[in-house]
Parts: structure tokens; C-alpha cells; sequence
């Protein structure tokens, strides 16, 4: 065969292939992020908009979309053994990294070495894998992970953050600087150019194994103040803005304008103003209760969050393993209230001080609220605002609160238990005033529990309880708010804000 | 005249010193970086939160910790960000000349506004131009500069859509950032150029000049001006210094990539690091601007030499 005829057989060839293959990836769709985390490599953050771009660079073996649902990923089944000390897992065959390394065994045992060894020690997402004691590769495709206890989110943290499974080979060559500024993964999405505090660009990568993305390329730029997010999506300098980042006063910008949308989805955050249970009236369960039940909570999601919250009865959203949607928030009822606080012998006029973060602007509108309607039923309250870093380190693990303040809390694997025990078990650092044995117990209790059914049902059990002892007010769930502009096609929000763009299209 | 250059330098030295461990000091009460480097996570244990601040450094002697950052200005090297862990260097390397560059075009825009105003109201002192300039000049002083670039967004950005809303992208990008940040400057600055014009308007030579049949023009901008230089570069240079550590509220309402969204966003993190350098490379440029205008000063007039 000579040059010429080979050419001619390759553009045949090419041009029967490209008449073969689907569409290819086309349109560019720009994203703001408020945050930029400094770098990509996973043990290094636990910051929700690392996760919201590298949800797009890497894989886990686990994989948890908007739908919540936990599925195949870089495995493609588990099994769990030995009462569930180990798991083992079927790994996903011709799967390669952006670099063209092969994923495999070794890459899993690799990352996870990483992790919890010495390079992980320094970085914040250790503590969230502690227990996973070893990896062991049985074979090319196949691990067993060795655990002290059973970890029943463990699948799930297996589908985020820490748990992204990273190329061996370019990992242990490369510098750790080298990595965290040029990432490498197995996800839709390659890493093309990162510029600290301005933005990232990735493109396309056509060999994901889950097929290759609408989009051929996906840019970020991070951006903080919320009106400049806001006035780059009206302009068209930016296609989507990411939580959290649009606060509940803007959305009413956004919707007046015709290309541009709010789309919001139940966040992991909740709101609550916890008690001191210790101390003073609040000591009283009889006031507790007086004190939620004086408050208007859905007058509040309505007029002050316009509707981009919901109320909740214990300390979690509906999205949250362990949400029990038979347990009602305590009713607003003042007459109630008043009639409680009488028999527990409290005087009107009696002083609460209601501790918050002073820079949540929001928070800070709920919160006069509350004090009105807690001056109805005879209680004056007065606000102490803090700097946020102040109340969570000096204020509330001291056990120098006032009688109320306040926790909001969430984290991204929506699991109650992950809420539950830093605030109830006694001797947690979150829970400087209440210690009940009961509670301890049931808390305890969920923990080494493999089925999931019998573990859910302590959970509800545990939210039953606190809410029955009126632990906290549990105030609302704040929705995750997106800003999208008309150009986005087939956009759905993520609650976690680890948005993977594979589906969306640009006009 | 080394007497007094030494003396200069020594006060420039020791500002640097009080700021900059002022800075450091300040910082670390407002809380711990280990917390907010996990505040995400429920499973963070005591020793979890030693062990990462062992890996940041917290737990060296304050005093080693704010020298060993001292030591960066002589050797470029400011350590890690808490956050990320991306060399200091490399964030400063990025955003010093983004601000510096913003800082000249402000100062531009600034001197070609308020030169011209300046001399016109001088000129026509009294009449109706001269009010309105001072007017206008006085209402400029008073917009806050959020709110002004606020406005210039929402009419070139969104109404118009000529110039884009943030970011550092080509020259249409400083178009609102400078006139934001040069307008405020030039309300004091139109105000100085004509008092400055004023006085040198009465003196002899500009009658002489004006006598020899010289247009206005060549009066004005050539035997006029020069002699308003001194003061008018002087208080500038100051301005400029001034402009530096200014900058950020338009950077933030702009999202320009310079020092002073690198300060506000590691102030919000706790980033010690990024913040002592950010404000000790910044306070070194504007005493640096201070004492070129002290020795400018020196030079010229022999009197504060001996101070």
C-alpha cells in the first residue's frame, strides 16, 4: 500500500467513524464559584466549592448525583464482609486517568495509602476516613477495604471530597505543589488551566468511561460578591451561579430579569437556635418548648426567606438518612406558650440573650424576628452578634453562651448521625451544656450498625427524642439557591453543590 | 544630606516593623486556622486539630513565626497559604501588579480630569465655570465608591453591555474600576490644582509672560503648571500610596484579582501567611512612596534637611 492509498483508506476510515459516533461535545458554559480553594489535590480541603469543580475532574468508587441515590462508579459493585469490617469491591475495567495511566487496584490502594498516611495527616480530610484501617488488593480489579469498625456512611464519603481516587504514577512523581495546581482524575472533565483567585478551565475528556460530556469545555470563575456574580450573569460573562453565593434578597433581581432563573433544590444546611439547658429559664424543658412554640416558624420561611427554606423538627432537612417526615415541628401557638412558661413559674418581662454570627445578614433578619414574637409571649429578648470564628471557638464550646444561640450545621453527607453526635453526645465539643445517658446510648448505638433500615429507625428514635426533650428550636432548611441563565439547557441542582455538568448543553 | 537619608530609612524600617507585627498580633485573636480549615467536618478530634496545626506551623513561638515571615521580604519566600497551600509568592507575584496597574490607571484618569478642571476654575475664578466645578467636584467627594461602581456597572455592564462587570481581562476592564477609584481622587485633586494655580496665577512672571503677547494656552500649560509641579507631584505621590492600600472595596465590587481581594478573602479564612505578607509588602510600597517623596523634598529645599 503506498502514502497515498493509506491516507485515503485513513480519511475513510475517520469519516465512517465520525458518521458512527454521536455528536461531539460542543458549547462552552461559564460558572461562578465564590470560593477558590487554593488547590485541587483532595486531601487538601474540605471547602464545598473544591467539590463543586472536582466533582467534574474526578471519580470515586462511589458516585451520588442530585437525585441523592448512591450508585456504581470506579466500582462497579460492593459487598460487605465480616459484619461488615470489610468491604470489597469490583472495580471498573479500561478506565484510564486524563493522563493516560491506567485505573486499577494499585490506584485505589494508592490513593487511600495517600490519604491516611503521612501526606494526608497535614490536610483536613483524613479525620473523615479514620475508619478504613488498610486497603488490600486481591487482585488487578479487586479490593478489600479493612475497617476498625463498621462505617455505615463510609460508601457514601467513598463518592466525595478525600475519597477521589488519584493517578498513582503522576501523583508520586510530580511535586505536591505540581498536583495541586495540574490535577489529574478519571472524571468527565480534564484540567486545562488553573490562574489562583481568577478561575479554572477544564475540557472534555471523550474517553470517560460514563461517556463523553455534552459540553466541550467548563470554566470557572471565582467570584465572591454576590452583586458582581449576579451583575456577570445578567451581562453574560457567566451561565450559572453556584451556592453559596446568591442571598435570599437578590433572587427578586434575578427573577425580574427574562433570561435569567433561580433553581433551588433542599440544602444540607440547617438553622436552629440551640439551648443552654445548664443554666437560667431555659434550664426548664417547660420553657423550652414555650419558647419554640412562641415563634412563627412558617411566617418566617414565607416573609423572610421567601420561600427558599422549609421549617424542620429536628436538626435536619428532608434530604438528610434519618429525616422522619412523621415527626412535626411543635405548633406556633403563643396562647400554649404562655400557659407553659406560667406553670414553670416564669415572670413576663424575663431576659433571654440570643448569641448568633454577626455577619449572616439573613440569619440576622430571622433572629429580630424571633425576638418579636418572644416579646408576645412576655419574654424580652436581646441579640449578642459575634464574629463567626469568636462564637465557635471561644463562645460555644466554653459554655458561655446566652440562653439561646446559634448552630447552623450541614454537611455533605447528608447523614443525621453526622449532626446527631457532635451535638447530643455528651462531652462533644458542640454540646457544652446537656449530658443524658440515654441519648448517649442511642447515639452510640447506630454507629456500628450495617442495615440500614434498623439504623434509620434509630435515628428517627434519636431526632424523636431531642425534639421531645426541646433540645434546640429547629428553625428551617435553607435550599441550595443556583442563578441560571436561559442559554443552560438541562441543568438540575445539586444539594450538595458537587454540580457534574456532563448533561448540560449551551445554546 | 546621608544623615538625613539614614534617618529616613530608619523611621521607614521601624513602621514597617510596628505594622507588620501589629498585624500578626491582631490576627491571631480572631481565632484558630485548624478550625476553620475543618469546620466542615463532624469527625475532627482534638488531635486531629493539632496535628494540622503542627503541619501549619502554629505551633511555633509567635515571635519566630512573625520573623520567620519578616525573612520572606529579604529572601521572596512568605511561605504556604493556609488555605490550598499555594506559595505566597506566587499569590503576590499575581495580584501586586494587577493593583499596581489599577493604582496607575486610577491615578490617570485622576490627573487627566483634574488638571484641566483645575486650571479652568483658576481661571475663572468667581465665574460661573469655577462654581460649578467646585460643585461638581464636592459631589464626586461625596459618592461612597460601592455605590458609584454600582452604578457604572448596572448602566455599561447591564443596560449597555459595552464593558464587562468584573474581572481583569483587557483594557475594557479598567475602564470602571479606574474611574471608579479616580473619580474620588479627582474631587480633592481639582480642588488643589486650583488653589496651587491661583497663587502662582498672581506671581510676576506669569504677567511678564502674559505681557510678551504669549497665548493663554502657552501661559497656562507651560509657565503655570510647571510651577504647580512641586506640590501637585508631591501630593499625588502620597495619593498613590494612599491608592494602594484603598483599593479594597473596588476590588471586591469589581472581582480585580490584586492585593486587596488577596487580604479581604484571607482575613475571612484566617490565613495568616497571605495577610502578613499582603500587608507588609504593601506597607513597605507605600513607605517606600513616603520616603521618595521625603528625600524629593529634601533635595529641593535645604531647609528640611536640617530638621
Amino acid at each position: 500500500m503506498n502514502k497515498k492509498t493509506l491516507s485515503t483508506t485513513a480519511m475513510a476510515l475517520l469519516l465512517s467513524a465520525g458518521l458512527a459516533l454521536p455528536a461531539a461535545a460542543q458549547g462552552t458554559l461559564t460558572v461562578s464559584s465564590p470560593q477558590d480553594p487554593g488547590s485541587w489535590d483532595p486531601i487538601d480541603t474540605f471547602l464545598v466549592n473544591w467539590a463543586s469543580v472536582a466533582t467534574n475532574i474526578y471519580d470515586g468508587l462511589t458516585y451520588r448525583g442530585p437525585d441523592m441515590e448512591l450508585v456504581p462508579a470506579l466500582a462497579t459493585g460492593w459487598e460487605e464482609l465480616d459484619e461488615g469490617t470489610r468491604i470489597r469491591f469490583t472495580l471498573r475495567e479500561g478506565v484510564t486517568f486524563h493522563n493516560g495511566e491506567p485505573f486499577n487496584a494499585e490506584a485505589v490502594k494508592f490513593t487511600f495509602d495517600r490519604l491516611l498516611g503521612d501526606e494526608g495527616a497535614a490536610g483536613p480530610q483524613q479525620s473523615n476516613y479514620t475508619s478504613i484501617d488498610s486497603v488490600e488488593i486481591i487482585d488487578d480489579y479487586t479490593v478489600d477495604f479493612h475497617l476498625g469498625a463498621p462505617d455505615p456512611v463510609l460508601l457514601t464519603k467513598l463518592a466525595g471530597y478525600g475519597a477521589m481516587i488519584v493517578p498513582p504514577q503522576y501523583a508520586s512523581e510530580v511535586s505536591e505543589e505540581e498536583f495541586n495546581l495540574n490535577p489529574v482524575g478519571t472524571g468527565p472533565f480534564s484540567f486545562v488551566s488553573y490562574e489562583p483567585r481568577i478561575g479554572i478551565n477544564l475540557e472534555a475528556f471523550e474517553d470517560h468511561w460514563g461517556g463523553a460530556p455534552q459540553l466541550a469545555n467548563l470554566n470557572y470563575r471565582f467570584i465572591t460578591e454576590p452583586s458582581t456574580a449576579v451583575a456577570e450573569l445578567q451581562s453574560g460573562g457567566v451561565d450559572l451561579v453556584i451556592p453559596p453565593t446568591i442571598p435570599i434578597g437578590m433572587i427578586s433581581t434575578i427573577e425580574q430579569d427574562p433570561r435569567l432563573s433561580v433553581v433551588s433544590t433542599p440544602g444540607p444546611t440547617v438553622y436552629s437556635l440551640r439551648f443552654n439547658t445548664r443554666d437560667g429559664i431555659t434550664a426548664d424543658e417547660r420553657v423550652r418548648r414555650a419558647l419554640i412554640m412562641a415563634v412563627d416558624r412558617d411566617t418566617i420561611v414565607e416573609a423572610i426567606l421567601g420561600g427558599e427554606a422549609s421549617v424542620i423538627a429536628s436538626l435536619q432537612g428532608e434530604l438528610s438518612f434519618g429525616f422522619d417526615p412523621a415527626l412535626e415541628p411543635l405548633p406556633y401557638d403563643p396562647e400554649a406558650a404562655r400557659a407553659l412558661l406560667a406553670e414553670a413559674g416564669v415572670a413576663p418581662g424575663s431576659q433571654v440573650q440570643i448569641d448568633i454570627r454577626g455577619n449572616d445578614a439573613t440569619f440576622n433578619e430571622v433572629v429580630q424576628a424571633i425576638s418579636a414574637y418572644l416579646a408576645q409571649v412576655g419574654i424580652t429578648a436581646s441579640i449578642q452578634p459575634y464574629e463567626t470564628n469568636v462564637l465557635l471557638n471561644d463562645i460555644i464550646p466554653q459554655g458561655r453562651t446566652g440562653a439561646m444561640f446559634q448552630q447552623s450545621w450541614g454537611g455533605w453527607t447528608f447523614d443525621y448521625d453526622n449532626t446527631a453526635y457532635s451535638m447530643y453526645h455528651s462531652g462533644e465539643k458542640w454540646n457544652p451544656y446537656d449530658s443524658d445517658p440515654e441519648l448517649d446510648a442511642l447515639l452510640e448505638s447506630q454507629r456500628p450498625m450495617t442495615d440500614r433500615d434498623a439504623r434509620e429507625e434509630v435515628l428517627h428514635e434519636i431526632a424523636r427524642y431531642t425534639a421531645e426533650r426541646a433540645l434546640e428550636m429547629p428553625i428551617y432548611n435553607l435550599n441550595a439557591i443556583y442563578a441560571v441563565s436561559d442559554r443552560v439547557q438541562n441543568f438540575v441542582p445539586a444539594p450538595d453543590s458537587r454540580l457534574r455538568l456532563t448533561d448540560v448543553t449551551v445554546e | 544630606m546621608t544623615g538625613f537619608l539614614f534617618k529616613r530609612l530608619l523611621q521607614a524600617a521601624f513602621v514597617v516593623m510596628v505594622v507588620t507585627l501589629i498585624v500578626a498580633w491582631a490576627v491571631r485573636l480572631t481565632g484558630d486556622p485548624a478550625l476553620m480549615l475543618t469546620s466542615g467536618s463532624a469527625n475532627v478530634t482534638e488531635a486531629d486539630l493539632a496535628r494540622i496545626r503542627e503541619g501549619l506551623g502554629l505551633n511555633e513561638p509567635f515571635l519566630v513565626q512573625y520573623f520567620n515571615t519578616l525573612a520572606g521580604l529579604f529572601t521572596w519566600d512568605f511561605g504556604r497559604s493556609f488555605v490550598g497551600g499555594t506559595q505566597v509568592s506566587l499569590l503576590i507575584a499575581s495580584a501586586l501588579p494587577a493593583t499596581l496597574a489599577l493604582a496607575f490607571a486610577s491615578m490617570a484618569v485622576a490627573i487627566l480630569i483634574s488638571i484641566p478642571l483645575g486650571i479652568r476654575a483658576a481661571v475663572s475664578r468667581g465665574k460661573w465655570a469655577d462654581q460649578l466645578i467646585r460643585i461638581t467636584s464636592l459631589i464626586g467627594l461625596s459618592f461612597p465608591n460601592f455605590w458609584l461602581a454600582t452604578m457604572l456597572v448596572l448602566i455599561f455592564s447591564i443596560t449597555l453591555r459595552w464593558l464587562p462587570p468584573s474581572g481583569m481581562s483587557g483594557w475594557q476592564s479598567f475602564i470602571m474600576p479606574a474611574l471608579t477609584m479616580g473619580v474620588i481622587l479627582t474631587a480633592t485633586n481639582v480642588r488643589l490644582v486650583r488653589t496651587t494655580m491661583l497663587e502662582v496665577l498672581q506671581s510676576q512672571y506669569i504677567m511678564v509672560a502674559r505681557a510678551k503677547g504669549l497665548s493663554e494656552r502657552t501661559v497656562l500649560y507651560k509657565h503655570a503648571l510647571r510651577n504647580c509641579a512641586i506640590p501637585l507631584i508631591t501630593y499625588m505621590g502620597l495619593q498613590f500610596g494612599g491608592l494602594l492600600g484603598g483599593v479594597v472595596v473596588v476590588e471586591r465590587v469589581f472581582n480585580w484579582p490584586g492585593m486587596g481581594s488577596l487580604a479581604f478573602d484571607a482575613v475571612a479564612a484566617r490565613d495568616y501567611p497571605v495577610l502578613q505578607s499582603v500587608i507588609m509588602v504593601l506597607s513597605l510600597l507605600i513607605v517606600s512612596v513616603n520616603l521618595l517623596v521625603d528625600i524629593a523634598y529634601g533635595l529641593v529645599d535645604p531647609r528640611i534637611r536640617t530638621e
